[in-house]
């Protein structure tokens, strides 16, 4: 009873930071002492729909950047990690593969900067994206990594013993086992990404402008209405992927 | 060579750019420039940058405070984590419940996100302070406490904790189930335990257990923040990274090699940490969670 009692409780808490930074997204003044805005306005979210809105183009341009580097992972690492989950050596390759996933990325990004000023990326889409790499790609392969394993070998050899050669195996035996895992990672990195504040900082030395960076810029320009705003922008992706995630991909891989 | 030993050869030679080319090249830039070997001021081999680092309390307090974070909000985490999943056990090993999905919306928070809505509750002009103010406890703005940018790191510790309790909440109930724990329970006290002998000598040792190589992941992820502690910390002490990061950014160019000094020296703590996590005769797999991501970008 106390239980079911305690529900809309840890509801209201869990729900309370995102009411909050909608609260303020709606805002236009605030004096001290008063607990709610003085004065609301749906000129913040309006403005987002205009062509030339500057915070609709970082919008499209962090969704470019986490769309570009969660394809390239996923693609990149799948097959990586097969013949790193099937070599004799497998453990020292997947210690390989923790390093940079343990990494601070806004020191590693600190280290990186010369070389990236050295072949002219610094500041660039491009660079950018390269650098999240170093960051998403040991994580693509660390995730994969429980996916090749000894059953799914098996499978594959199995459809080889059968008469299929290496493309049917890998496009009708293969394929279809890890469409659950492949989705897993794309979303996993895609959040990486999205998230992703210290390095693109570094890298992108202002030029890239991504929703987190912007965040950091409104709070520093105290306006914190746009920063609850932005802040509200960086949410809604990830909810809607944790919602699907949950809903499809969790579901599917427990019946795998 | 054949084309499949070609495809092995390939995929790998990709995995070494990938990860270790980085981290090694970077390693190798920030030890040089750290030496006196190249670097815009530097005139030659010199230790003085690393002296410097090791004699300076700075360095020192930065790493005792980013550790003294990470223990304080790691430990609160596992608390509140455990009293979650043993209190909703049900619901959430049923997974469909409404407490599980409730878990997951703090994982769509990034760290910055988190942080700006730590200042507006917890800063001086912040929504408890004007609660307070309206219940007529505070006369006026400067009464309310230091809760942001304080010596303590209270926000930064409430930041990391609605972080990461929510992830170690999964990860528990996860455990939980897989371990069969309430199984395991169900038999201990059929032989004659007690409801807290079971829940001290079977569930709680079980999930620690097997949750330790995470628990200790997160601690180092945690010591490696940087957009929370940037936002929420003060000048001194501060966290590792942003200590590192501040030194690099700096007017006085004197100061970069002491921050690629601080860098290496990062480097070579985490590897020696991971080393030892993953080689040691205990460790278990390691669990990723892009959560970390959140934490030190």
């Amino acid at each position: 009873m106390i239980r079911k009692a305690l529900i809309p409780v840890f509801m209201l808490m869990v729900t309370f930071p995102i009411a909050l930074l909608l609260l303020l997204s709606f805002g236009k003044s605030w004096v001290y002492p008063n607990i709610f805005p003085d004065q609301f306005t749906l000129q913040h979210w309006n403005d987002i729909y205009q062509i030339n809105s500057e915070l609709l183009m970082v919008t499209l341009k962090s969704i470019g950047i986490s769309l570009g580097v969660s394809s390239v992972v996923t693609l990149l690492s799948f097959f990586s990690s097969k013949h790193i989950s099937y070599s004799v050596y497998k453990s020292r390759w997947l210690f390989l593969a923790y390093i940079p996933y343990v990494f601070s990325p806004v020191i590693l990004a600190a280290t990186l900067q010369f070389y990236f000023t050295f072949v002219d990326v610094s500041g660039t889409f491009f660079g950018v994206i390269l650098a999240q790499l170093f960051i998403t790609y040991p994580f693509g392969v660390l995730i994969f990594s429980n996916f090749w394993n000894p059953r799914i070998k098996a499978i594959a050899e199995l459809s080889n013993t059968l008469g299929g050669n290496s493309w049917i195996t890998f496009y009708k035996v293969v394929l279809p086992l890890s469409k659950g895992v492949l989705l897993l990672c794309f979303f996993q990195v895609f959040l990486i990404s999205w998230f992703e504040y210290g390095l693109t900082a570094l890298i992108g030395v202002g030029k890239i402008k991504t929703l987190t960076l912007s965040v950091f810029q409104y709070i520093q320009e105290a306006n914190i209405f746009l920063a609850a705003l932005a802040s509200c922008l960086l949410i809604i992706p990830p909810m809607i992927l944790l919602y699907l995630n949950k809903r499809f991909i969790f579901t599917n891989q427990q019946t795998i | 060579m054949n084309a499949n030993h070609f495809n092995i050869l390939s995929n790998k030679i990709v995995f070494l750019m990938l990860t270790i080319l980085p981290v090694g090249g970077g390693f190798v830039y920030a030890f040089l420039y750290s030496i006196g070997t190249i670097g815009i001021l530097n005139n030659g081999f010199t230790l003085s940058h690393w002296v410097n680092v090791l004699t300076d309390t700075s360095f020192w307090f930065s790493l005792g405070y980013s550790f003294y974070i990470a223990i304080v909000s790691v430990s609160i985490s596992i608390l509140l984590a455990l009293t979650i999943v043993l209190f909703w056990k049900k619901s959430l090993v049923s997974n469909n419940s409404i407490v599980s999905y409730l878990l997951y919306i703090p994982l769509c928070f990034p760290a910055i996100v988190v942080a700006l809505f730590s200042f507006q509750v917890w800063s001086k002009s912040g929504l408890i302070s004007r609660i307070v103010s309206h219940l007529g406890i505070l006369t006026e703005i400067t009464s309310f406490p230091d809760l942001t940018n304080d010596t303590y790191g209270f926000s930064i510790l409430y930041s990391c904790i609605l972080m990461i309790t929510p992830f170690f909440a999964i990860l528990f109930s996860n455990l939980y189930k897989q371990e069969q724990i309430d199984h395991l329970k169900n038999i201990a006290m059929s032989l004659g335990a007690t409801k807290t002998q079971a829940l001290f000598k079977i569930v709680l040792p079980v999930i620690l257990k097997k949750a330790k190589i995470t628990i200790s992941l997160f601690i180092v992820f945690v010591m490696s923040s940087y957009e929370i502690p940037l936002l929420l910390g003060r000048q001194n002490p501060q966290m590792i990274s942003v200590l590192a990061i501040q030194k690099l950014q700096r007017f006085n160019l004197n100061d970069i090699p002491q921050a690629y000094a601080i860098a290496c020296l990062y480097m070579i703590f985490i590897g020696l940490i991971l080393y030892f996590l993953f080689f040691s005769k205990s460790s278990t797999q390691l669990s990723v969670s892009p959560l970390k991501r959140n934490f030190d970008d």
